[in-house]
């Protein structure tokens, strides 16, 4: 057992915080190799930190109007992050995670339990942006300006109220959607919230040019400022915590546990029940109808685009990726069709229609090759390994052809060749981003789509750089024709 | 003369030690064999190799007279594997299922949906044909992949442990459907722990050990390999894989 835990009472809230910062800690342990880019990475970060640390050294870093609001922006972006990430958590927690059955079967109240897993949520979201954040931060604030220690507080503020958040939503869409729908749900909102400051910073500068050209962190600042928000009284308040003031620390600390007694409180009993519907029978026992002729199909790529392509639209993952990515890709395509005030930017155009449709291919491709639930099945039919692979190459192609097709739709208003110039390297990028998937295939649970990067990284790469060198040509293309 | 549908000769493989050495198995079209043996005997392992699954280090296998190891496609066109753990996906119901395993073989659509809904109906699945497996009890989700393996009428079926964790009716059930499968011409090859199972099913049993087949024969020559015309198959089958080779 943890020596902490020793020390602890068994079954006690902190016991039960310490069990889950252990299971958060062992859940991110990765292969030896991966662990060591990890730490060169952290170094590099660390060294890079220090170095911008000596550099501020003897640079005055104060608070003022602008300071506070960039600080007001950030915090906003940061807290649409990391509920999404909360979100996904406690999906997880609901849905996925093995121990509930044991904890709740254990004579401990459902209420503690649930702080120690919003405990658990909070620490796993605050830790990828800790490494982020940190490595700059606590340098700068030793070497010459301690007030930056109070970022440390604004960051675990910020995560105990995301994490609350995002169990809130959580429970509160399995109340009202029920248990199937809420993981889809789930994914979809995660999605949003994601993208929902991205969505936001255009709406906010959809009157002025170019929508997709600017950052959303910039023009919600920008919006901001212009709006007198964020310069002083309470939407200052990180922006002081931020440079060290003990009190707008100690106010956002305070309220973010304050928020987090009142979730537990709040949600005590009805963690409980959403834990309970969530392991009820997941898929509606439908009402069969009928004959059953239409489900068989003539051909290998028929059998198999049916069968991937039902897969892929009741994986609840597969939503969130898509509705993450067409959240990304509105604003090119306002841009694009005119809508932005500007000139549509071709080129750029074609390079993104070419980014986004390997990255859907790829990601399709995954789960049609690698996320595969039944090899042996495949391998026990009378079929060669070849076809299996480009039937289910096609069946990813065809399902992120509507894609990929959204943006060369809006370049042949202004330019058809450079159109069909990027309708052939899409396609081109589409399929050497399959390909990638299916030499360097790892098959693993269609559930770990989401960490499916990580299990290859020689196919990551490969991916991203195929498609800017398509997009690359598609850029070049619709330059020289349009 | 009985044709031979499954002809086993020579095989052998080493994973860290070796699992199978030199083993030799017929088994006759038209009858229903098991395949028995303690944990470990390699039983799985001998059917994964006839299925293509697993490449042996040596020896050959004939399924109906085709080499499967020189034409695996062939072979595997006139077989089925049913593990112990179905080759399902949880997000398809029965009927996409069978659509798709049927789209595997390349059975005509106009064959295989019939078919299929002789097979739901014989397997009492109709009434759940459009809900998602991921529902389905483990009893029903063996008889899903059973239909799927049945669908497209192998001369050859080979089944790992089928009616592990099923209740008495669904294991009722499965035997039913082997002994028809067996009835309608196919050949039943079928590993199990369940001696009951052999003891009444199996037109002959066979057990390995260590990598070779240590006895076969129908129940009557197996308890005369063993010394006592009035052992059961557990008595036979302990004194069988017990004695020194």
């Amino acid at each position: 057992m943890n020596p902490l835990m020793q020390r602890l009472r068994p079954g006690g809230f902190a016991w039960l915080v310490v069990h889950e910062l252990r299971l958060a800690t062992r859940n991110r342990r990765r292969r030896a190799r991966s662990l060591w880019i990890g730490l060169i990475l952290l170094a590099l970060f660390v060294g890079i930190g220090i170095m911008t640390a000596i550099a501020l050294r003897h640079v005055p870093i104060e608070g003022g109007p602008a300071f506070y609001t960039g600080m007001l922006a950030a915090s906003a972006l940061l807290t649409s992050f990391m509920t999404t990430q909360a979100l996904l958590r406690s999906q997880h927690t609901l849905y996925e995670s093995g121990d509930l059955d044991l904890l709740l079967s254990a004579p401990l109240e459902p209420r503690t339990i649930l702080r120690a897993k919003l405990c658990g949520i909070a620490a796993g979201v605050v830790i990828n942006f800790a490494l982020l954040v940190l490595p700059f931060a606590i340098p700068i604030a030793i070497l010459g300006h301690p007030g930056l220690f109070g970022i440390p507080a604004l960051l675990a503020a910020l995560s105990l109220a995301s994490a609350c958040l995002g169990l809130a939503i959580m429970i509160f869409v399995v109340a009202l959607a029920g248990p199937r729908a809420a993981r889809t749900l789930g994914q979809i909102i995660g999605a949003l919230l994601g993208g929902a400051v991205f969505l936001l910073s255009q709406l906010m500068s959809g009157g002025g040019g170019g929508g997709g050209r600017r950052s959303a962190a910039m023009s919600l600042f920008n919006w901001l400022m212009a709006h007198r928000i964020g310069a002083g009284g309470i939407s200052a308040l990180p922006g002081r915590a931020a440079l060290g003031d003990p009190l707008a620390a100690a106010l956002l600390l305070g309220g973010a546990i304050l928020l987090f007694a009142a979730t537990g409180y709040a949600f005590g009993r009805s963690f409980l029940a959403s834990y309970q519907k969530a392991r009820m029978r997941l898929s509606r026992g439908r009402t069969a109808k009928g004959a059953i002729t239409g489900h068989f199909r003539a051909g290998l790529f028929a059998a198999m685009f049916a069968k991937e392509w039902r897969l892929l639209v009741r994986d609840p993952a597969l939503a969130f990726q898509i509705v993450l990515r067409l959240i990304y890709l509105a604003p090119i395509a306002l841009a694009a069709f005119g809508r932005g005030g500007g000139p549509p930017l071709l080129p750029a155009l074609a390079f993104a229609s070419v980014l986004i449709a390997g990255q859907l291919v790829g990601s399709f491709a995954w789960l049609a090759v690698s996320g595969e639930d039944a090899p042996d099945l495949l391998n026990v039919a009378p079929i060669a390994r070849r076809q299996v692979e480009r039937a289910k190459l096609a069946s990813a192609m065809a399902m992120a052809a509507p894609f990929g097709l959204v943006l060369p739709v809006a370049i042949a208003l202004s330019s058809p060749l450079g159109a069909l110039a990027t309708v052939a390297m899409t396609a081109a990028g589409g399929a050497t981003a399959g390909l990638i998937e299916i030499k360097w295939q790892k098959p693993a649970p269609r559930k770990t789509f989401r960490q499916r990067r990580s299990g290859s990284i020689v196919a990551g790469l490969l991916t991203v750089l195929s498609s800017a060198f398509f997009g690359g040509l598609a850029a070049l293309a619709t330059w020289m024709l349009g | 003369m009985t044709e031979t549908a499954l002809r086993i000769s020579g095989l052998s493989k080493r994973f860290d030690k070796p699992v199978i050495t030199g083993l030799d198995l017929d088994v006759a079209a038209g009858e229903l064999y098991a395949l028995l043996g303690p944990n470990g005997a390699g039983k799985t392992t001998t059917l994964r190799m006839v299925t293509g699954l697993t490449r042996p280090d040596a020896g050959s296998i004939h399924i109906f007279g085709i080499d499967a190891l020189a034409d695996p496609l062939a072979a595997k066109a006139v077989t089925a594997w049913l593990p112990d753990e179905p080759m399902l996906y949880d997000k398809l119901s029965p009927s996409e299922y069978l659509g798709f395993v049927a789209g595997l073989w390349r059975i005509p659509p106009a064959e295989a949906a019939p078919e299929a809904e002789r097979l739901l109906k014989w397997l009492e699945l109709w009434e759940s044909r459009d809900t998602r497996c991921e529902t389905f009890s483990r009893g029903m989700k063996q008889k899903v992949a059973l239909a799927g393996a049945l669908i497209h009428r192998p001369r050859l079926l080979i089944l790992d442990e089928p009616l592990t964790g099923l209740d008495a009716a669904m294991a009722r059930a499965v035997k039913d459907a082997l002994r028809e499968a067996v009835n309608a011409g196919a050949t039943v090859v079928v590993t199990t722990h369940i001696l009951e199972v052999a003891e009444r099913l199996a037109d002959r049993i066979g057990i390995i050990g260590n990598g070779t087949l240590l006895a076969e024969g129908t129940l009557e020559e197996l308890r005369a390999k063993a010394g006592s015309d009035e052992m059961t198959l557990e008595d036979a089958f302990i004194a069988l894989t017990r004695a020194p080779q």
